[in-house]
């Protein structure tokens, strides 16, 4: 994670969308979108390609916020200080009243990922039992892969997850979880299949130093949500034409390519229901 | 021994190698200062990066340590050594207030949870950082402070090879560099010295050079100015000119001697040849008177062929003594015949008696020079005849003594007054006066590698020169 890096390139595409050409009546109040580690968020190329396209797309400025926790973009998005942000399925469904789903990342023809369990390439271990006692990297304590279901496996082996590990820290970034097993700082890892994927593709040098373990189900891909009473706004309904038809301009299909993404579409909540089961588990544990 | 060698050396060399030396020895003084000064300012350098090093991780670290953020701590040390000047951390370990490590740049090696002590074991605080150039690892131990507590603590190992890689750099361009100019102005000191020398080389070379004595040095080898080397050629150049000055003067002086010494003679050998003239024109007379008397005239003829050869031996032997100068004749028997006529006349004219003696054979005269013997001899005679004044007694003995000639003169008279001794017994000047010829006895006898005594006994000055017979021939 590099944030004064891109929180100087964030400060510049602002500056740049600030002087874009007006759009309809009252467009003048930018849209804000927010983002957190669920993607490959030290990417400034990425996240000035999204920036452009959204702008573009929306014909107003468009304001990225990065935040380092699924936490506080979560409450942002509850409190207003976000339009829209793009979350883990966990939080979602963990405010699944309160938010709603304006589009969900198609990868690999499907909007669904997976949870990796990574350690590192000469570990012997052959699944999740063999890591207990061991040190673990989680991403995020809001994280579906990166935390909730590796925390719902040890439940559904029948340990208590605050003790089956030695010692678990807490990266706040995907690619940071591969950073920690690679560098050996801890045994294993819980990590975002797709950003695992996509590291492999594009940093071979740092994912290779890490060997996936085990992949859980498939599960919904996280998702872009905004607040469900705010859905109606023409700024939201604005984002989402934008966002499901990112294909159809070069910028879009740029942004698209630099995620390794095929496109966002609108998908039922369904989606998400193996996550929800995920969580049932969890309460029951609790 | 390296002392004696150099001793023998000529000064101008010695000088020179001195001078050199010197330079040396304060390039050498000069490089180990500029070392000492050198390697105190590389290590304070060191010790102050490592100090900043330490404050810096300090600094990042502290916030994340309280809260034992062990991601945060371990992407702070490991962006921290990618970065540039993090290239130098080699290894970094950061523990909390239990000395447990949180995070470490390589976390195979300080795995975490793990005690730091492991590691702290070869570390230095800061407080007791001794850092020493040529060090390639410097390994700190320091403590992690947030708000005013300590956190935690840190150990982190540097590389500073290139430091020390570049102090090595540094002394060994420094030494060759030292090492050159000191070399040159070794040279240069050397150069500098035998030109200042040469004069004094010249000088001793013109001082020791043949066997003529002193020898005059050009002047166009004398520095021009007023240099204190150039006035000391000139006053050496001054000094011979009056040495042979007065060599010049004292052959004079004997030259003109041996004219004194027959001077002296001239008018009694002026009558020594006018009394027998008288009768010998007598027996002229006779002859022409009595021409008709074979009887007389036979005697008369006797008597003109008897006083005329005595004449002819007076003159030859007053020729003998002016002209065997220049000739290298050996002393012969007769040479002390000579003397005993040429001294007859004084004696006779101051009525004195001599005592002559000579015992001594061919062979052991033979190895002497005629030339300076008879002059010595005349001498002595001469001044033993004047000093025993008229009706004294003279004798004159000659004999072998050993592998010498030994010369007795000896008179009646009231002896010798100081001066005169010192003039025949020591080489010292004396100042301008009578016994000139004593001076050059002495000279004469010294020349032959002779030796003089002087004593008197019994109211009777006695005289004796030992002459040593060089290689004589008979022996061989």
């Amino acid at each position: 994670m590099q944030p004064a890096l891109s929180r100087r390139a964030f400060t510049l595409t602002a500056a740049a969308a600030a002087i874009l050409p007006a759009g309809p009546a009252g467009a003048e109040t930018p849209i804000r979108f927010g983002l957190t580690p669920v993607f490959l968020d030290n990417d400034a190329e990425v996240i000035d390609l999204m920036h452009a396209a959204l702008a573009e797309g929306m014909g107003r400025p468009v304001e990225l916020v990065q935040r380092r926790t699924y936490e506080e973009v979560t409450a942002l998005l509850l409190e207003g200080g976000v339009d829209a942000a793009w979350v883990c399925g966990y939080p979602y469904l963990q405010h699944r009243k309160a938010l709603t789903l304006i589009g969900v990342p198609v990868w690999q023809g499907k909007p669904l990922y997976r949870s990796y369990l990574i350690v590192a390439p000469d570990d012997p271990a052959r699944g999740l039992a063999d890591l207990a006692g061991g040190t673990h990297a989680f991403s995020d304590p809001n994280s579906n892969s990166g935390w909730l279901v590796t925390t719902t496996d040890i439940i559904r082996m029948g340990r208590r997850p605050e003790t089956f590990f030695a010692r678990s820290i807490f990266t706040y970034g995907h690619r940071n979880v591969v950073r920690a097993v690679a560098a050996g700082l801890t045994r294993s890892g819980s990590v975002d299949g797709y950003v695992w994927e996509v590291l492999k593709l594009e940093e071979p040098g740092l994912a290779g130093r890490t060997r996936v373990v085990t992949r859980s189900e498939w599960l919904g891909f996280p998702p872009i949500v905004c607040r469900a009473d705010r859905a109606g706004e023409e700024g939201i309904r604005s984002l989402h034409r934008v966002l499901l038809e990112l294909p159809q301009t070069e910028t879009g299909r740029r942004t698209l390519a630099a995620l390794h993404l095929d496109a966002i579409a609108d998908e039922p909540p369904s989606v998400f229901d193996g996550i929800a089961a995920r969580m049932a588990d969890l309460e029951a544990a609790g | 021994m390296i002392l004696r060698w150099l001793g023998r050396l000529p000064l101008a060399v010695r000088v020179s190698v001195l001078a050199a030396g010197l330079m040396v020895g304060l390039g050498i003084i000069a490089s180990q200062q500029v070392l000492v000064s050198l390697t105190r300012s590389q290590e304070s350098r060191l010790r102050e990066l490592v100090r900043l090093h330490v404050d810096g991780l300090s600094i990042a670290l502290g916030p994340a340590v309280l809260r034992e953020d062990v991601w945060e701590v371990f992407d702070t040390l490991d962006r921290a050594s990618r970065a540039g000047e993090g290239r130098r951390m080699v290894m970094t370990a950061v523990a909390d207030s239990e000395g447990l490590i949180l995070a470490a740049t390589d976390p195979r090696n300080a795995p975490l949870g793990s005690p730091l002590s492991a590691l702290a074991a070869s570390a230095r605080t800061l407080e007791d950082l001794e850092v020493h150039a040529g060090d390639e690892r410097i390994s700190v131990l320091a403590p992690l402070s947030y708000q005013g507590r300590e956190v935690g603590k840190i150990v982190t190992v540097l590389d500073v090879s290139d430091l020390a890689a570049e102090q090595r750099r540094t002394q060994l361009w420094l030494l060759l560099g030292n090492v050159a100019s000191t070399l040159l102005l070794a040279l240069a000191g050397y150069v500098a010295m035998r030109r200042m020398l040469r004069p004094i080389s010249t000088l001793a070379g013109h001082m020791s050079a043949g066997t003529g004595g002193l020898e005059l040095i050009p002047e166009r080898e004398i520095p021009r100015g007023d240099s204190e080397v150039g006035r000391l050629l000139r006053t050496y150049n001054s000094m011979a000119r009056a040495v042979h000055e007065q060599a010049e003067a004292k052959r004079r002086l004997a030259e003109r001697e041996r004219f004194v010494s027959l001077g002296r003679l001239a008018s009694s050998l002026a009558h020594e040849i006018n009394n027998p003239l008288g009768g010998l024109l007598n027996a002229v007379d006779t002859i022409a008177r009595f021409a008709d008397r074979p009887e007389v005239v036979r005697k008369s003829a006797d008597l003109l062929q008897r006083g005329l050869g005595h004449l002819r031996d007076v003159s030859r032997a007053a020729l003998e003594q002016n002209r065997l100068d220049t000739s290298d004749m050996p002393l012969r028997a007769e040479d002390f015949e000579d003397l005993q006529l040429l001294m007859g006349p004084e004696i006779q004219r101051q009525q004195q008696e001599l005592a002559w003696e000579v015992e001594a054979g061919p062979a052991c005269l033979d190895g002497l020079p005629a030339a300076p013997v008879r002059q010595i001899a005349l001498n002595l005679l001469l001044n033993a005849s004047a000093a025993a004044a008229r009706g004294g007694h003279v004798g004159m003995s000659v004999r072998r003594a050993g592998d010498a000639l030994e010369l007795v003169v000896e008179d009646d008279g009231p002896g010798l007054p100081p001066k005169a001794l010192a003039r025949l017994l020591s080489p010292e000047p004396t100042g301008p006066g009578p016994g000139m010829g004593l001076r050059v006895v002495r000279d004469l006898v010294a020349a032959l590698g002779g030796r003089i005594e002087h004593r008197r006994e019994n109211a009777v000055t006695v005289i004796a020169v030992r002459l040593p017979v060089p290689g004589r021939r008979d022996a061989a």
